[in-house]
């Protein structure tokens, strides 16, 4: 297997995932024997793909569900691949795969990482595969909007995410291969760190000047907190992201934006209006002071309400510049998926949201 | 074309909905023409023929009149076509590029400000700041005000959202 050293959220490895004539992730058959070739040198036992489904959802990295037979640590597995075309590309399947493998030891429940690489010779693109965790995802754009997190239900989930949420903010990456991430890293400059990675994206994605977006990132380089410690920061943590079975959270996914820096960037993400699923729940599941009081409780830290509203500022500043990432993807041609220029639709939107908070401070 | 294109767009999303969509297998396919409605409905609101292509069709107009103009008394004068093509009017493409330079301009300021202000006075900055603001605001409010729709339960789930 190889670990290119992908570099951090910040640094992505430049794999392209090679020309479309090795895009073997496009091909089932092909992919399906590629795969298989693979896993049986990784082995050293014969392994054959049994069955491969692509699932619908994602706008960035394309998931398969696989059942594999002479795999011995699991028959059913996920393989999840970053088209060079995808919404974040270029890829790397290294910051996934890693934090996983490290975070196996931790309380977060999470699918147990198997293998990946970033060599786009193999199978057209970088991939990683993993434990397929049963569960069902509630969605905040759902047609349901929320109506089916409800009561017991409801608050046994939100416990769950919210004690997920604490036990990886109080996870202890040093002694683990994460530690590389850091690259000097530390209280004061974390909130600055990824002010400078996602203003490199706004200046790669932007198809035409955005002032208001400008006048964000001033107000941010102006007011960044200083954490309370640096942690593993999930980067997309919500409503729509894990796995639930039984009124359990079964599973934490989608790890593509995790990165090292302020625990408290997750907590702005997960504010966020848009993913209240047409509730005034945080993540449709729990009140902001309900979930504050058990975050507050389960980390022993008392969560500093300006750096909050800094991580909302900033977050919704980072879904506005995903939304540009959207219209970017689909004016350069890369694929003709309706949901990317109706995501990006929604920028002025983002915009006014920020706007509103800017007038208030 | 003749007709209007807000209507001719009513008719395309009319008949995605009621004749299309209901015969799509699949919630991803469906989700994608529910996008096309919601891109439609966004170009509705923002979308007219092409100055260029209207333009054509005046300056043959007009040159149609010079040339009848020039028949002389033959033609009853109310008869003949003014001259009516606005060699002026600008093209999308020129408006466009003229108010990104002008937002540049401004994301400098910001910009400038922003590394500046230790230099300019706290009264000049807040009302660089406050113009700011209020220009930020009237773009937003125009661009949101002309704005279809959101469509997303629609988009991602593959199903009409009841009303």
């Amino acid at each position: 297997m190889k670990r290119a050293e992908g570099e951090r959220q910040g640094t992505r490895a430049a794999s392209e995932g090679g020309s479309a004539s090795t895009r073997t992730f496009e091909d089932p058959v092909v992919l399906r024997a590629r795969l298989a070739d693979y896993l049986s040198a990784q082995t050293g036992a014969t392994v054959t793909v049994e069955s491969l489904v692509k699932f619908p959802a994602g706008f960035s990295w394309i998931t398969y569900g696989v059942r594999l037979a002479g795999f011995a640590q699991a028959q059913n597995v996920i393989l999840r691949i970053g088209p060079p075309y995808g919404l974040f590309a270029p890829y790397s399947a290294m910051p996934e795969f890693e934090s996983l493998s490290a975070l196996q030891s931790s309380a977060v429940p999470i699918p147990r990482a198997f293998l990946a690489s970033d060599d786009a010779s193999l199978l057209g693109a970088p991939f990683f595969l993993c434990e397929r965790v049963e569960g069902g995802t509630p969605l905040p754009w759902g047609a349901q909007e929320g109506a089916s997190l409800e009561g017991a239900r409801r608050d046994a989930i939100a416990r769950d995410f919210i004690d997920a949420l604490a036990s990886l903010h109080e996870f202890d990456w040093r002694p683990t291969p994460l530690a590389r991430w850091s690259d000097g890293m530390t209280s004061d400059n974390a909130a600055l760190r990824q002010l400078e990675f996602w203003q490199g994206r706004f200046e790669r994605w932007a198809l035409r000047p955005h002032p208001m977006a400008h006048r964000a990132f001033a107000w941010l380089r102006r007011n960044p907190p200083k954490a309370s410690r640096v942690a593993i920061v999930h980067g997309d943590y919500r409503l729509g992201n894990f796995l639930e079975r039984n009124d359990r959270i079964t599973a934490i996914l989608d790890w593509e934006l995790v990165h090292l820096g302020d625990p408290i960037e997750d907590l702005g993400w997960a504010f966020l209006p848009q993913y209240r699923g047409g509730t005034p729940l945080v993540c449709g599941l729990a009140s902001e002071e309900e979930f504050l009081a058990r975050y507050e409780a389960g980390t022993g830290t008392k969560v500093d309400r300006g750096a909050l509203r800094f991580y909302i500022v900033f977050s919704l500043l980072k879904l506005a510049l995903t939304h540009m990432a959207a219209a970017r993807c689909f004016e350069d041609g890369l694929f003709n998926d309706m949901r990317m220029p109706a995501m990006a639709t929604q920028i002025a939107p983002v915009f006014r949201q920020i706007a509103k908070i800017l007038e208030r401070v | 074309m003749n007709n209007s294109l807000p209507r001719l767009i009513d008719g395309m999303v009319a008949t995605l909905r009621k004749e299309v969509i209901p015969h799509i297998e699949g919630d991803f396919a469906r989700g994608q023409a529910f996008g096309v409605i919601y891109m439609l409905n966004s170009l509705k609101l923002r979308a007219s023929w092409s100055n260029e292509f209207l333009i054509e069709q005046l300056r043959a107009l007009e040159d149609a009149a010079r040339e009848l103009d020039g028949l002389g008394a033959a033609i009853p004068a109310a008869l003949v076509p003014g001259k009516c093509a606005p060699r002026e009017a600008p093209a999308a493409a020129e408006l466009e590029a003229m108010r990104d330079q002008g937002d540049e301009r401004i994301s400098a300021l910001i910009e400038w400000l922003a590394s500046n202000r230790e230099s300019v006075s706290t009264v000049a900055a807040a009302h660089i700041e406050a113009a700011i603001d209020r220009y930020l605001h009237r773009q937003l409010k125009w661009e949101l005000s002309t704005s279809a729709k959101p469509m997303f339960v629609e988009i991602s789930g593959g199903v009409e959202r009841s009303a």
